[in-house]
């Protein structure tokens, strides 16, 4: 996803960033307090129009060199940039690898998360509990394809209501998605927990549990809260949402979709025309940053002196219990370098990697998959530094998860089995 | 949000909100009021609002003591009495442990 049309001008994207200039910060600023969004796709990130790359639905990823005028040469810039951009590269990890060792721990001590009853969303109306192959095949594949239509309705959706300005919409439906995630997602997690462990545990007690888990998560996300409780609990509902996901997708669906996602991904932000391109456009004609709804930011950034910017939204768009994401990675050289992430990748990395836990026999096929998307997120970030324009960065971690996924739950774990069972190390 | 970048007066009405918001039977949002406003209230130079938000923090932390005395003192009770009280027990049970009476 191109930053603006000057790109497409003559100038390089050096100089057309070159004008880039405080005036985009404002959008960091906001990052004080994301707004809530998960499901369907459509966050977006969006800077003012001389600057960044913005990047949104479906987890483009936007790159954005934000440079002052008559800075040094721009070999310089170069090491500067890859040189923060490594370590918000690590910085990136932590938060990323806590969601899915959240969601690995839940999975793997609390079998609410994998028992099948046979419950599933409306969005996968298709069975899997098919007497051949063929049709259990055909069956994913139709509710990938459900599934998938369901997004980018919402996506358009969404850039429709924000082109004609309908805010008030999309913030009330922000307010009611993350109300529903801290609430009642996380009332029936804590059951879960306490029924597993055997817990006593009264009504009135659990009440005040969740309610100031809740209420303190909604002022921390959507007001003004420690940046470590806003990340802190940007990590935990996407794990609750992930493990959501993982419960009730069924199996040969959620792997499809998986694989679907990506590739839409990539459609998205690459090619030049689509909804994405249509609200970056709007947003850009209208000089608005637009927030991404669920962003999890490595550092804040603060202009002194900014006034609160409009309430032009961030404009998540959550359909009711359908959490997707979009993000937007950046990274931001020089005076403000910060690292976004949207929480839908996170949310989708760790369906893969809580997938991969429940239903792999063994902790490699786990361990597989986390160190693929770690690989995946590296390169993607790599890719954003030499291109320096929105890139999808979901596809490139999915596909390795995927690939780590199949071949070693086929491939590496019978051999490593045959080789223990004749007891020969290697 | 970090507090370096704020002004004062900004951080002693966000210190005052988390103070007001806690009295709605939410003390975590006081435990977090302590633990954000600490160092400005305590380790940082003088500064005009900082007499204010030193109270503020104050009353939060005897605020939230207060709280977990009776969520203590009722978790307490609870678990132990909870096999005697039979049906009222039960009642007000989110979650009844298997195999224990």
């Amino acid at each position: 996803m191109n930053t603006s049309d000057s790109e497409e001008d003559a100038c390089n994207e050096r100089t057309a960033l070159v004008q880039s200039e405080s005036p985009s910060l404002p959008s960091y600023t906001r990052q004080n307090d994301p707004q809530h969004s998960t499901t369907e796709p459509k966050r977006r990130r969006h800077a003012n129009s001389d600057s960044e790359a913005g990047c949104v639905t479906h987890g483009g990823v936007g790159t954005a060199t934000e440079r002052e005028p008559g800075h040094g040469p721009d070999g310089e810039d170069e090491e500067l940039t890859l040189k923060y951009g490594a370590k918000h590269v690590i910085m990136l990890f932590v938060p990323v690898t806590l969601c899915m060792v959240v969601v690995v721990a839940t999975i793997k001590s609390v079998s609410f998360y994998t028992e099948k009853n046979g419950q599933q969303l409306i969005y996968t109306p298709f069975t899997e509990d098919t007497n051949s192959v063929g049709q259990r095949l055909l069956n994913s594949v139709l509710n990938t394809i459900i599934m998938i239509s369901v997004i980018v309705v919402m996506t358009i959706f969404l850039v429709l209501l924000y082109k004609y300005r309908c805010y008030k919409f999309i913030h009330g439906w922000l307010i009611l998605s993350s109300l529903m995630l801290l609430f009642w997602f996380s009332y029936m997690y804590l059951g879960e927990v306490f029924k597993t462990y055997n817990v006593a545990m009264d009504y009135p007690t659990v009440a005040m549990i969740i309610w100031n888990f809740g209420a303190v998560g909604m002022i921390c996300i959507h007001w003004k809260g420690p940046l470590q409780l806003q990340q802190a609990y940007l990590i935990v509902i996407s794990a609750l949402m992930a493990l959501v996901f993982i419960k009730y997708l069924p199996e040969w669906s959620a792997w499809v979709i998986l694989g679907a996602i990506s590739v839409y991904d990539l459609i998205a932000v690459l090619c030049p025309k689509g909804p994405l391109r249509m609200l970056v456009e709007t947003a850009q004609e209208r000089n608005e940053p637009i927030f991404p709804a669920l962003i999890y930011s490595s550092a804040m950034v603060w202009m002194v002196g900014m006034a609160n910017p409009s309430q032009a939204s961030d404009t998540a768009d959550r359909s009711a219990g359908r959490y997707w994401h979009r993000y937007c990675l950046r990274i931001s050289p020089l005076i403000r370098r910060r690292v976004k992430l949207g929480l839908g990748d996170f949310i989708f990395y760790s369906v893969l990697v809580g997938k991969a836990a429940a239903t792999g026999e063994d902790w490699n096929t786990t361990l597989a998959c986390f160190v693929a998307i770690l690989i995946g997120l590296c390169l993607t970030l790599l890719l954003l530094a030499i291109f320096k324009k929105a890139l999808p960065a979901l596809p490139i971690s999915i596909t390795f998860g995927l690939v780590f996924y199949f071949s070693t739950d086929n491939l590496v774990r019978p051999f490593m089995d045959n080789l223990a069972a004749h007891q020969y190390y290697i | 949000m970090n507090l370096e970048r704020i002004p004062n007066e900004e951080k002693l009405s966000l210190c005052r909100k988390y103070y007001l918001g806690g009295f709605a039977f939410l003390p975590f949002l006081w435990l977090v009021n302590v633990v954000w406003f600490f160092k400005e209230a305590f380790v940082k130079p003088a500064y005009t609002e900082q007499p204010q938000i030193k109270t503020y923090v104050k009353r939060s932390a005897l605020g939230l003591l207060l709280w977990v005395a009776v969520l203590t003192t009722w978790i307490s009770i609870f678990q132990h009495f909870r096999a005697q009280w039979g049906e009222v027990a039960d009642y007000i049970s989110f979650t009844i442990p298997l195999g224990t009476p």
